[in-house]
């Protein structure tokens, strides 16, 4: 509760918020976005945002801007409040196996797992499957089906017990399944795409030469070949998606890339910046600098694309940032958000029942929170390992803190911040690589060309906040 | 070609029930991108 000042003719009246940056008033950080023409301006708690014509700050600062904050300040900070404190879970990562028959650079999950570990049988994974069913009838809405993801290591080599559950539990969940495409046979295929199943594969360029860099066996041989079958398989397909993870070795590649997916139709992928939370990984970390360079010229490219064919190749993870700002209850993967999604909107599994906050966590014991088959999920949920990781958030740590654009970042991610900076309060593997990207969302914002870079009917059912329209 | 005016000022917001569960290594397809 704020102190008001005691003088010596008694209470000060507290100050009424009238003023930008003093007192009550609400506390506006001006952010140079790169554009010819506007700033930003963010009051970062609420995640309220706002361009301004670069002549016209000082004006919207003395006039329009407090006023239309303050009329909306209320709902924003209850919308925060919930999309950040509010959810339950929905989705679980389910691992089926931590058996790999890769050995990519930066995998995350450890090389003696992946090597020899075990398989979950298929008798347990329906037992697990029943056991989340009926847990998520406590938690999701019955107008919604709860999502099963099936997640590695690789969950196609334990191919039978998934197929398994895909067909006894296919009224009770919204089935993913997200592979490295290596046994993405004919017959797979068929069987996922006949159930509408989600099918995510894995593709960092578009050659050989450099694909196969971070992404081969355990004889070192490289696997683009299998991956380009496995997407002639699924072309056609609406339910499927690529993901690339931007590294040293690829990111100079990442437009021509863009051009690859685009003729050959992907749907949508993903460009996700790699994770260090593993010492593998830290031999291929690029510079901020120079990946959030390629990954906007990648961005343009398919603006560019999107203008000569009318066919847009949304970039997911990017789009994401985009509503992080213009619709923040509409975002759809939860790392860019304090606390991340892990542990209260998602969990993972383990083969043998294991519970971790996410599939970052599978390989650091500590953050086990317990086992679905001997402990209920609610008490898991609330475990000191998860609480380790749902409790993190970036008021807690520096310079997010301070940061405009803490909520569009949400300063992933927390497995990294703890293996590869030494503690939860602290920041990720990549901070310049965020603001880069969130400074070119302003631009697009600016530039009106927001709806390039979006699903079609993104905003169908949305509710409109004109936040301020004249100055 | 009429050059497009430049408001002074760019700011909306929009709402809708939150549902998000995805993490970065994965993204449910429910959405085309046509």
């Amino acid at each position: 509760m704020r102190k008001t000042m005691t003088t010596s003719v008694g209470e000060a009246p507290p100050s009424r918020g009238r003023f930008v940056n003093t007192g009550n008033g609400p506390g506006f950080q001006v952010i140079d976005i790169g554009h010819t023409d506007y700033v930003a301006v963010v009051e970062a708690d609420t995640a309220f945002w706002s361009l301004i014509k670069r002549s016209r700050l000082a004006d919207a600062l003395s006039g329009a801007l407090p006023k239309a904050f303050t009329k909306s300040a209320g709902k924003f900070a209850k919308e925060m409040q919930r999309l950040r404190f509010g959810l339950k879970p929905s989705a679980v990562y389910f691992n089926p196996t931590e058996r790999c028959n890769l050995n990519c650079t930066y995998c995350y999950i450890p090389e003696t797992m992946r090597q020899s570990g075990t398989h979950m049988s298929e008798k347990k994974l329906l037992e697990a499957l029943g056991i989340l069913k009926a847990y998520f009838k406590t938690t999701v809405p019955k107008d919604q089906l709860p999502q099963i993801i099936f997640h590695g290591a690789e969950p196609m080599l334990n191919r039978e017990a998934v197929f398994a559950g895909i067909e006894q539990y296919a009224k009770d969940f919204r089935f993913g399944v997200q592979t490295n495409a290596t046994l993405l046979d004919s017959e797979a295929v068929d069987f996922l795409t006949n159930r509408n199943v989600s099918v995510g594969i894995s593709l960092d360029a578009p050659t050989a030469l450099v694909a196969n860099r971070t992404r081969k066996n355990w004889d070192g041989q490289g696997v683009y070949r299998d991956v380009l079958a496995a997407m002639d398989r699924l072309a056609g397909y609406d339910g499927w998606s690529v993901i690339c993870t931007i590294s040293s070795e690829n990111m100079r590649h990442l437009t021509r890339l863009v051009d690859f997916f685009h003729s050959r139709k992907v749907p949508t992928c993903l460009m996700n910046i790699l994770r260090c939370t593993l010492p593998s990984s830290h031999a291929v970390k690029p510079s901020d600098a120079a990946a959030a360079k390629h990954f906007i010229a990648a961005l343009d490219r398919t603006y560019e694309l999107y203008q000569q064919t009318g066919r847009k190749l949304p970039v997911g993870n990017f789009a994401n940032i985009l509503l992080s700002i213009v619709a923040p209850t509409a975002r759809r993967l939860m790392c860019d958000i304090s606390p991340c999604g892990g542990g209260r909107c998602f969990f993972a599994l383990a083969p043998n029942g294991d519970m971790f906050p996410c599939s970052e966590f599978i390989g650091l014991k500590k953050f086990r929170g317990g086992n679905l088959f001997k402990n209920d999920i609610p008490s898991v949920l609330a475990s000191e390992p998860f609480k380790l990781v749902t409790g993190r958030k970036v008021e807690d740590i520096s310079p997010c803190n301070r940061c405009a654009i803490r909520h569009f970042c949400g300063s992933p991610c927390p497995a990294e911040a703890h293996e590869l900076n030494g503690s939860m309060n602290r920041i990720g593997a990549f901070c310049e690589f965020y603001e880069e990207q969130v400074r070119y969302a302003f631009r697009l914002i600016a530039d009106e060309k927001l709806d390039g870079f979006l699903w079609d009917g993104w905003a169908e059912g949305m509710q409109d906040t004109v936040m301020v329209d004249y100055i | 070609m009429k050059k497009n005016v430049k408001k002074d000022v760019i700011a909306y917001r929009k709402s809708c029930k939150a549902k998000g569960t995805g993490l970065s290594h994965y993204i449910l397809m429910d959405r085309k991108g046509k």
